[in-house]
């Protein structure tokens, strides 16, 4: 089961005019589970309006910074976001799990390797835990780092990059890409997209030298860099991908609502949704699982251990209440939204829909 | 577009994800089916290939017999700790299913899934001594490989890094069971005839875990970028690697 540690917010700075970097501190016994590979995220929960909504920040400080950062960059609706951008101050606990995430690659000291970054927006966050690591921890390899953004103003951690290729002389190279502004050369200006890539692999970078290659951004660009590197020679075991963070639900959802009455009969009208397909039956309410029942309706269902440890069932209530007769996966937070492992489910409720696409 | 469809879209063009957040639901559930049926399988093929451990006629089938065993069940717990990281708990994973419990030699259970856990059929049927139990380690091997070739590509990153580093492993206990075999073989006719009644036996059986000809469910499993080729293809590749490693076995 997850594991919520206490976090103290020792540090707020403004980073763009949208976004801001934590610096956190775990309390001193606590301190061991927060150690991090570089490009790994912090899990945050918090309770808004009654509701806890959980959401990830990847790391931004280096392995051997001896500190926890996160960049947190505001969302328009996100809870989370325009909580900890306007709301949150120094001092302020915060609760987390420890680090997770397998957006890296394992360092070689000895190794002499060339690495190539690409983020789009704040995709940049876990790229600068990794750039930072990597220079200081594997002291013979080289970063290019190719960066898109919207303009100067939103670029994050410009400052500290440029801070980095200083430090560490010539070992890393950034190609800024931005959106709205004119540069000097055409190829800096524009998204980072096929056209894009194929004409700085053509001039600035060198795909065929590269050993491994890290994108982090909004779907589109993490498809077009992919597709490019491939077309210019990399295999898929070089490639590492990290989907944006905002892709993951911003908002906390409507709690399932219970719309029926007082139970009364021995069966249920019962309607499940698998696939964007729903169907109708009735079902017994003692004598059968909603999966067993979903099954009996020709539904292929998802599942896997029947024994209310997987979790591959999980599903949605809708409308209605069951029973659960065994939970080992399910968190109380979940249950609370409405989510039930249908393998050990069993309505109580006149009626019930269930839903396995939410 | 809503930030699911986005999401489904990206899958479909090939892109990958790393983290159960951005999974939608069923993505998720697929993914798990998958995950569920590669460990219950290693772990109920762990558990029928170590009662044959003592069976090996010296120490150094004994010693390979062990190092499969070891190595299967690492490779269960490996893709059983991406499980725990979309919530399954993988502590009470461990225990719940009888992994030893097989049907009797001759019941015919076809195809469909039987019992409480997603093992692959071929684990339900119980091994016959240590030639049988070599000759179903050299027909299930070829398949392994053939099956993490494919997995390998998998849209999950996490779980398409870790079959890629376990079907290194995985082609080695394919390549210890024809070595096997091979030394089985050499030793007279006696030999040869009962790995040619295990083959008989379990090539039908094994054949059967690369799954049957295109089904809805496939289609959804391609568009998710869980799998890419045909059932067929693969079939064809592991007939392949089968007669090659008989061929090689049996000279």
């Amino acid at each position: 089961m997850a594991r919520f540690f206490p976090l103290r917010v020792s540090d707020i700075r403004r980073e763009t005019r949208d976004s801001v970097v934590l610096t956190l501190q775990p309390k001193d016994e606590d301190r061991d589970e927060f150690r991090f590979i570089q490009g790994q995220y912090l899990t945050f929960r918090h309770t808004f309006d009654g509701e806890e909504l959980r959401r990830s920040y990847s790391i931004c400080a280096g392995r051997d910074e001896g500190v926890l950062r996160v960049g947190v960059k505001h969302v328009d609706g996100g809870w989370f976001s325009t909580w900890a951008n306007e709301e949150l101050k120094e001092g302020d606990i915060l609760e987390a799990m420890k680090p997770m995430g397998n957006f890296h690659a394992p360092l070689k000291p000895e190794a002499a390797r060339r690495y190539l970054g690409f983020a789009g927006g704040s995709g940049i966050t876990p790229l600068v835990s990794i750039v930072k690591t990597v220079l200081a921890e594997e002291p013979k390899s080289t970063f290019t780092l190719l960066y898109g953004n919207r303009s100067t103003g939103s670029i994050m951690f410009r400052e500290e990059l440029e801070d980095l290729k200083n430090l560490h002389m010539g070992r890393l190279s950034i190609v800024h890409v931005l959106e709205s502004e004119a540069a000097d050369i055409d190829l800096f200006s524009g998204r980072l997209d096929r056209d894009k890539c194929d004409a700085l692999f053509g001039k600035w970078v060198n795909v065929r030298n590269a050993d491994l290659a890290f994108i982090c951004g909004p779907e589109p660009m993490m498809l077009a860099v992919a597709d490019a590197l491939k077309a210019h020679g990399m295999s898929d075991a070089q490639i590492k991908f990290e989907l944006f963070a905002s892709a993951q639900p911003g908002k906390a959802r409507a709690k399932a609502v219970s719309a029926t009455g007082a139970a009364t009969g021995a069966a249920c009208a019962a309607s499940v949704i698998l696939d964007g397909v729903r169907r109708d039956f009735s079902m017994p309410k003692q004598d059968q699982t909603v999966l067993e029942a979903a099954i009996a309706a020709n539904f292929d269902a998802p599942y896997a251990c029947k024994a209310g440890v997987c979790s591959t069932c999980r599903a949605k209530v809708i409308e209605g209440e069951v029973e659960m007769e065994a939970n080992y996966a399910l968190e109380d937070y979940e249950v609370k939204r409405g989510y039930i492992l249908t393998c050990q489910s069993r309505p109580i409720s006149d009626r019930l829909v269930v839903d396995y696409d939410q | 577009m809503s930030e699911e469809a986005g999401i489904l879209d990206y899958l479909e063009r090939g892109g990958k994800l790393t983290s159960p957040d951005n999974a939608p639901p069923r993505y998720r559930a697929e993914l798990m089916r998958m995950m569920a049926s590669f460990v219950d399988s290693e772990m109920a093929g762990a558990a029928g290939f170590a009662d044959c451990i003592n069976q090996g006629p010296g120490v150094t089938e004994r010693i390979a017999a062990s190092r499969i065993v070891l190595e299967k069940l690492d490779h269960a717990e490996r893709v059983l700790k991406i499980m725990g990281e979309f919530g399954a708990n993988t502590a009470r994973y461990e225990t719940v299913h009888p992994w030893a419990a097989r049907v009797g030699r001759d019941e015919d259970i076809g195809a469909t899934r039987r019992g409480g856990d997603m093992r692959l059929n071929v684990f339900h049927y119980p091994l016959a001594g240590w030639t049988d139990a070599v000759t179903m380690n050299v027909l299930m091997g070829c398949a392994t490989v053939v099956q993490l070739g494919e997995l390998s590509r998998v849209s999950y990153q996490p779980l398409g890094e870790t079959f890629r580093d376990i079907l290194p492993r995985e082609t080695r206990h394919a390549e210890l069971g024809e070595e096997g075999l091979a030394k089985i073989a050499s030793e007279g006719a006696a030999g040869k005839d009962e790995i040619a009644r295990s083959v008989d036996y379990w090539r039908r059986r094994v054949g059967a875990t690369l799954g049957g000809a295109a089904s809805a469910r496939a289609d959804l499993l391609k568009r998710f970028g869980l799998r890419h080729e045909s059932n067929e293809t693969l079939k064809k590749a592991w007939d392949a690697a089968v007669d090659m490693s008989l061929g090689r076995a049996l000279g």
